[in-house]
């Protein structure tokens, strides 16, 4: 148990280390690298076509769903639903439309580039993009990590629309809020504003980056690309979680919510 | 999934698109349906393969512990960072441990280790049973007189629901120690204060909805994750395509499974 | 131009045990050895895309195990590589081809498909520019690849098997155009065969690796003649040996 223990916090300062050493390689080639020509455009197209219909459904259903949970937790509080919008809409910036929308999208988004490259390793395309003078951290990873942070922050955002018209019509359903009085920006800031697009870009860059890193380290052929998958997600997932606590403990701090 | 031609008549491109995804759910759903119903037909204790069992139970709930831990760890200390601003100007210590736990036992706690768990076990037993089905290995159990479903499916839905519904237990009692910790770091609300405030206000209720919420959760991907490897088809790349649409559909499985059941159990 | 001291490499079971070995400039260098034997691992550590656990690799006097990400890169550059898969990119023959010289030099557009007509002719393809190679015969994948692998003229290549699954006209036409290239470059080229009798007729030397060590390393004509049993037996096809 405890060698088990130990093996898996070396295992993830292990994992960490390879994380920012592509992360460093990545942000060198964005700058350094060659750029191809239409590569980042047609990514951008399959990260947002891939993601935004899964990502509005599943959006929709966890609008509604926190919207009611939100409610449920006010009528205990007070029994007055006047602020229920304004709350909601505060913790969905802030927030949610970030933090949850990421899930469902790493779900898609890192499973397709783990895939990919995954598939590409095991074939020895990689391999032969070393020898063709193309690094595939500059050719495949770049790329992926540009698109990853546009479309991503776009869907989410796109999601988060979604999410806030499902909560106004649970508002109005379950607990007879009607949508002009749900519709109040009042307790919004331009701070929650940046601090939510923060979020967005951040958790674009590290689905990418984790599903990246996982992707070209498979090994051992077809079964080792669903591994690498299965990998991507639960990492991005995990950097997800992770990454909130730290973006939300710095906002806390730093950018006052009332 | 294959892209069809249908230049010739634009305006049709998209109704017709849409058709072949509804088409092509119902046929999925309603093959998970039947998979149930077979899984339901073969409950009986002494038929299940107590080997295959304890080798799933250990597998998929004793190894998913660490990752699992860790994402409701840092949900209860998302879950304060959250409420901390309304504690701070309502000066609402005693809420805090009720404002955050609340959310996490009844809604996010189950969420997260569901779409975790779907990625990790469901994802991995798309791909065993998927490569079982393209090597040949499933046609040999029934050459074999075994039961494809008794012997692979039974055993299999069994832990991840079992697992599952675990996994909520510890989760929450994980998520409630972050949840603590970063209250009585960051906010300064002393620990006993904290719990008292989530015991007196939580219901039991609130509690086990969250572990109904796991088990359905646990049921739908164990009915998609094998769905889906089972009806994989088409060698090695068959495989990833199905592990694909299998963490796909089980995390929209699991979004509507959430749905109904937030309302239904209200 | 390439030099290799005692490079060990294992993964389950150790799969190089002290290679020595020596390709001078302007040679071509067979290796041969029964499968498995480790021939292509030998190759992807002279091209840096294994690193040996211990050992040293000398390419055009630098050694790899020194250099970081970048500078690997840039002594890939001076090599071409035919991968034993054909690792062709989801491209269509045309971008396969044309890939390194896009990625190396800023070419106009119609020197590049020049380039690419006459490597498609040199390997018995001419025309197919345009189809998938995914859709074409392992032989064909195979010649794209050495088109691809020598369209930026590298003064390095590393073929890993040219001819295999390649019909023997075929495959003396594949031994050809690397003789002839060679010749009329002097390029160093390390080449990968199971087809002895084949391979020995354009090597200079040849390296013969059994269980992970170098077994022979010498002319053609002295692998003709060695008297080293498990040599003897590979280069003559015998059935009796200890192979
Ligand atoms: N990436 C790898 N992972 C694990 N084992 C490998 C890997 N590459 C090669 N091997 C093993 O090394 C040995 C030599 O392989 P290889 O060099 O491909 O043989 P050959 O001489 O036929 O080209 C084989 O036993 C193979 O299984
Ligand atoms: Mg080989």
């Amino acid at each position: 148990m405890r060698s088990g223990l130990t093996r898996s916090i070396a295992a993830l300062f292990e994992d960490a280390h390879q994380l920012g050493s592509l992360f460093g390689r990545t942000l060198y080639y964005l700058l350094h690298g060659k750029r191809e020509k239409g590569s980042v455009a047609r990514m951008m197209f399959e990260v947002g076509n891939k993601s935004l219909l899964f990502m509005c459904v599943t959006m929709g259903f966890i609008g509604a769903i926190i919207a009611f949970q939100t409610g449920l937790q006010a009528k205990k509080l007070v029994p007055d639903f006047s602020m229920i919008g304004a709350t909601y809409l505060k913790l969905l910036v802030r927030d949610l439309a970030a933090s949850l929308g990421a899930l469902p999208l790493a779900t898609r988004v890192g499973a397709g580039i783990a895939a990919e490259l995954g598939s590409m390793v095991v074939t020895e395309q990689v391999d032969a993009l070393r020898m063709c003078a193309a690094d595939p951290v500059d050719y495949l990873v770049v790329p992926r990590f540009v698109a990853s942070v546009v479309m991503g922050t776009v869907v989410l955002i796109i999601g988060g629309f979604v999410a806030y018209l499902a909560g106004m019509a649970v508002a109005q359903m379950v607990f007879d809020v009607n949508p002009h009085t749900f519709t109040n920006l009042s307790m919004v800031t331009t701070g929650d504003l940046t601090l939510g697009l923060f979020k967005c870009i951040t958790y674009g860059g590290a689905i990418a980056i984790v599903s990246s890193q996982r992707g070209l380290a498979t090994f051992g052929g077809s079964e080792g690309v669903g591994h690498a998958t299965t990998e991507a997600v639960v990492g991005s997932c995990f950097a997800i979680i992770v990454l909130n606590l730290i973006i939300s403990t710095l906002g806390y701090f730093f950018v006052p919510a009332l | 999934m294959s892209a069809t031609p249908s230049s010739a008549r634009p305006l049709l491109a998209i109704p017709r698109r849409i058709g072949l995804v509804v088409i092509a759910l119902a046929d999925q759903l309603g093959g998970a349906g039947m998979l149930l119903g077979q899984v339901l037909v073969r409950l009986r204790p002494r038929r299940i393969d107590r080997y295959e069992l304890f080798r799933n139970l250990h597998r998929m709930g004793v190894r998913s512990l660490p990752i699992i831990a860790a994402t409701a760890a840092f949900t209860g200390g998302i879950m304060v960072i959250q409420a901390a601003p309304f504690v701070e100007k309502y000066n609402a210590k005693n809420f805090v441990g009720w404002a955050a736990t609340f959310t996490t036992f009844r809604e996010l706690g189950p969420l997260l280790i569901a779409l975790i768990f779907n990625g990790r076990v469901g994802a991995n037993n798309t791909a065993e049973l998927g490569t079982m089905k393209v090597t040949d290995q499933v046609d040999a159990l029934r050459a074999l007189a075994i039961d494809p479903v008794g012997y692979l499916v039974v055993p299999r839905v069994i832990a991840m629901v079992v697992m599952m519904v675990a996994l909520c237990v510890i989760g929450d009692a994980v998520a409630l120690g972050g949840a603590v910790l970063t209250a009585d770091l960051l906010l300064d609300v002393d620990p006993r204060i904290f719990l008292s405030s989530a015991l007196e206000r939580l219901d039991t209720w609130d509690f086990l909805v969250g572990l109904i919420k796991s088990l359905l959760f646990g049921l739908m991907i164990a009915l998609m994750s094998c769905y889906y490897g089972l009806a994989t088809r088409g060698g090695a790349p068959g495989v990833g395509r199905a592990v694909n649409a299998s963490v796909v559909a089980s995390a929209a499985g699991v979004f509507v499974a959430d749905y109904l059941s937030t309302f239904v159990l209200e | 131009m390439i030099r290799l001291e005692d490079i060990h490499k294992r993964y389950r079971s150790p799969v190089l045990r002290g290679i020595d070995l020596h390709v001078p400039a302007g040679c071509i260098y067979a290796l041969i050895g029964p499968g498995a034997s480790g021939k292509s691992v030998l190759l992807k550590v002279v091209a840096g895309l294994v690193r040996p656990e211990r050992g040293k690799v000398y390419v055009d006097g630098e050694e790899l195990g020194e250099l970081d990400d970048l500078g690997l890169a840039s002594v890939r550059r001076k090599i071409g590589m035919l991968f034993q898969n054909y690792a062709l990119f989801d491209m269509t023959v045309f971008e396969n081809i044309a890939f390194p010289l896009r990625r190396l030099y800023d070419l106009p557009d119609t020197e590049v498909r020049e380039r690419v007509a006459e490597r498609l002719a040199r390997v018995a393809l001419p025309g197919t520019e345009d189809r998938d190679p995914s859709r074409m015969s392992g032989g064909q994948k195979k010649r794209i690849g050495v088109a691809r692998a020598t369209v930026a003229r590298p003064p390095i290549v590393l073929y890993d098997e040219p001819t295999a699954g390649l019909d023997p006209v075929t495959s003396q036409k594949i031994y050809d155009l690397i003789r002839d290239e060679q010749r009329a470059q002097g390029t160093t080229v390390m080449v990968i065969s199971s087809d002895v009798s084949g391979v020995l007729s354009i090597a200079d030397r040849v390296g013969m690796l059994h269980e992970g060590e170098l077994v022979f390393d010498g002319t053609a004509e002295e692998a003709r003649d060695s008297t080293i049993p498990a040599v003897r037996q590979f280069v003559h096809g015998l059935v009796e040996g200890p192979l």
